[in-house]
């Protein structure tokens, strides 16, 4: 019989008010894995993982946490979770916070070895009030890994970190992936996605428009826009090779392409001048709106 | 849940601004009022004019510590902390609960005071068993103010509940007789004071530090408090106190 995924959520339907956020989503993350759910903002990765620890009761679909509904996988000290509108309490002290959490846990993380590992050793007898943005962040992941939970959820965690704060970070999350916990985190960076994760899983406009590999998406979203001024007839761009889709205001003309040097070749081939020619990494945006235009999304 | 507890006891506890208002305040008035409105009285009438400011401030100390500690919910509310203790094993019920229980005992520290101000600075003269009653009744009507409290800080967001602690604190005194009496109202507010809850909680003092107990303050009191009770559980339901703020 198949293990339990740590995470599984099936036919996911978020709505608030009239707005449909996230579309009959379903994923399964096997335990162990790293996954990334990538996307830009708006794509509905929060409200996955909002859903996910039962913050709000989904229109449609069923989440389970390691074989559990939410709320009792989070009691029973499966789940640790960092949220992106998380916070901590006034006129408490970060070691006073901590130990609250902590003694909840049957088995928590030993105290001087998680303040160490979350950066906040030093910061334990502060007032919460006196906190920086990264270190309240850090007193967060703290929270998060204070029971060393089998599975974690994560939303956007450095969000509010320096440089160091995210490679220290993100060496915890390879550190204790290694040792089996399943990490599941939503980020809008594919650099982050591609570090840390065994599988990524793209999010666009509320449905999983793309999950593979780290390799395998990356080489499918990291398109170029070549972008020129045109005011005379434009027959015939989307033809071009690499081209995978046209746009553009007013007089600019935007080429998405998979393949720019092929499609700048037949461009300057074709047309005597590119006033203000510009060729462009694609944003994350345009990378998924792309990878929505035309992928069915399974990789695997 | 004891340690949740002491944990939210020890947080109001550094918040110096609610124990100015809701512990030194009504003591520092208690004395004000009854020295320099007491001094032009007459000698046989100061005992009765110490007794009556005695109760309101009493009843005004309360209040502000019913209603400062549990709109605090608020603050927790949109500073996400709420949120955050939802994905932890600490169970939600028992953050609400700590909440209201917080509120009804951090009353008592503002009646102590005020009622030891009241005996010893201005020499208000109870028997024993009539001190009790009177701590033990302003102690329990407090829960209508819990409620209140408990109602307001679920439906405000933060800013809008720091503005609140402060305004109903003081509308609920002003225009319910706690800082001057009702006698001295205009005619047409004298109506408007005894529609207040915090009217009928003075009286309420009022009849158990003079003995003459009549059940009307009571029936009122539990009347308010079930209308604050139910109006906090709709709000309940409507906004989460994990939800977002806003």
């Amino acid at each position: 019989m198949p293990e339990t995924p740590a995470l599984d959520v099936r036919g996911l339907t978020v709505r608030y008010g009239d707005v449909t956020a996230v579309h009959d989503l379903t994923l399964a993350v096997p335990r162990g894995e790293t996954v990334a759910l990538l996307g830009a903002n708006g794509a509905g990765k929060s409200s996955v993982v909002n859903a996910a620890l039962g913050l709000f009761r989904p229109a449609a679909g069923t989440v389970r946490l390691l074989g559990r509904e939410p709320t009792a996988a989070l009691q029973a000290g499966g789940v640790g979770a960092m949220l992106q509108h998380g916070g901590l309490p006034s006129e408490a002290r970060v070691g006073e916070v901590l130990a609250l959490v902590r003694r909840r846990y049957q088995d928590p993380w030993p105290l001087a070895d998680l303040a160490a590992t979350a950066g906040i050793g030093g910061v334990l007898d502060r007032s919460v009030d006196a906190l920086s943005g990264g270190q309240r962040q850090r007193v967060l992941l703290a929270l998060a890994l204070a029971g060393a939970p089998p599975l974690l959820l994560l939303d956007e965690p450095t969000s509010a970190m320096d440089v160091e704060g995210r490679q220290a970070f993100w060496a915890t999350m390879r550190d204790l992936a290694g040792r089996g916990h399943t990490v599941v985190f939503a980020t809008h960076h594919l650099d982050e996605a591609d570090a840390v994760a065994d599988r990524v899983v793209v999010v666009a406009g509320g449905r999983v428009v793309a999950d593979g590999s780290a390799a395998a998406i990356k080489s499918r979203i990291a398109g170029r826009t070549v972008r020129f001024r045109c005011p005379g007839p434009r027959d015939g761009l989307s033809g071009l090779p690499g081209v995978t889709s046209t746009g553009g205001e007013g007089d600019w003309v935007e080429l998405a392409t998979s393949d720019a040097e092929a499609t700048l070749r037949a461009l300057l081939a074709g047309h005597d001048a590119l006033p203000d020619l510009e060729v462009r990494g694609a944003s994350l945006e345009q990378a998924f709106l792309h990878l929505t235009s035309t992928a069915d999304g399974a990789l695997r | 849940m004891t340690d949740l507890f002491l944990f939210q006891l020890r947080r109001v506890g550094r918040n110096k601004q609610y124990l100015f208002f809701t512990v030194l305040l009504p003591a520092l008035f208690t004395i004000f009022f009854t020295q320099v409105i007491g001094g032009q009285a007459p000698a046989g009438e100061f005992q009765d004019l110490a007794g009556a400011v005695l109760v309101s401030m009493m009843a005004y100390g309360a209040i502000g510590a019913a209603l400062g500690a549990t709109i605090r919910m608020a603050f927790d509310r949109s500073s996400g902390w709420l949120r955050q203790l939802r994905v932890t094993p600490v169970p939600a019920g028992s953050v609400f609960a700590v909440d209201v229980l917080v509120g009804a005992l951090l009353v008592l520290p503002s009646l102590v005071v005020v009622a030891l101000v009241g005996r010893f600075v201005n020499g208000v003269e109870f028997g024993l068993g009539t001190w009790v009653a009177l701590v033990g009744s302003l102690w329990a009507g407090s829960v209508v103010f819990v409620a209140l409290g408990v109602a307001v800080g679920l439906a405000l967001d933060a800013q809008a509940a720091g503005a609140a602690i402060g305004i109903l604190g003081t509308v609920l005194a002003a225009l319910g007789g706690l800082w001057f009496p009702v006698e001295m109202f205009p005619d047409g507010m004298v109506p408007l004071a005894h529609a207040l809850p915090s009217y009928w909680f003075a009286e309420l003092g009022r009849d158990v530090a003079a003995g003459t107990f009549t059940g009307a303050p009571v029936l009122v009191l539990a009347g308010y408090g079930a209308v604050f009770a139910a109006a906090a559980l709709v709000v309940a339901r409507r906004r989460p106190l994990h939800a977002v703020a806003g």
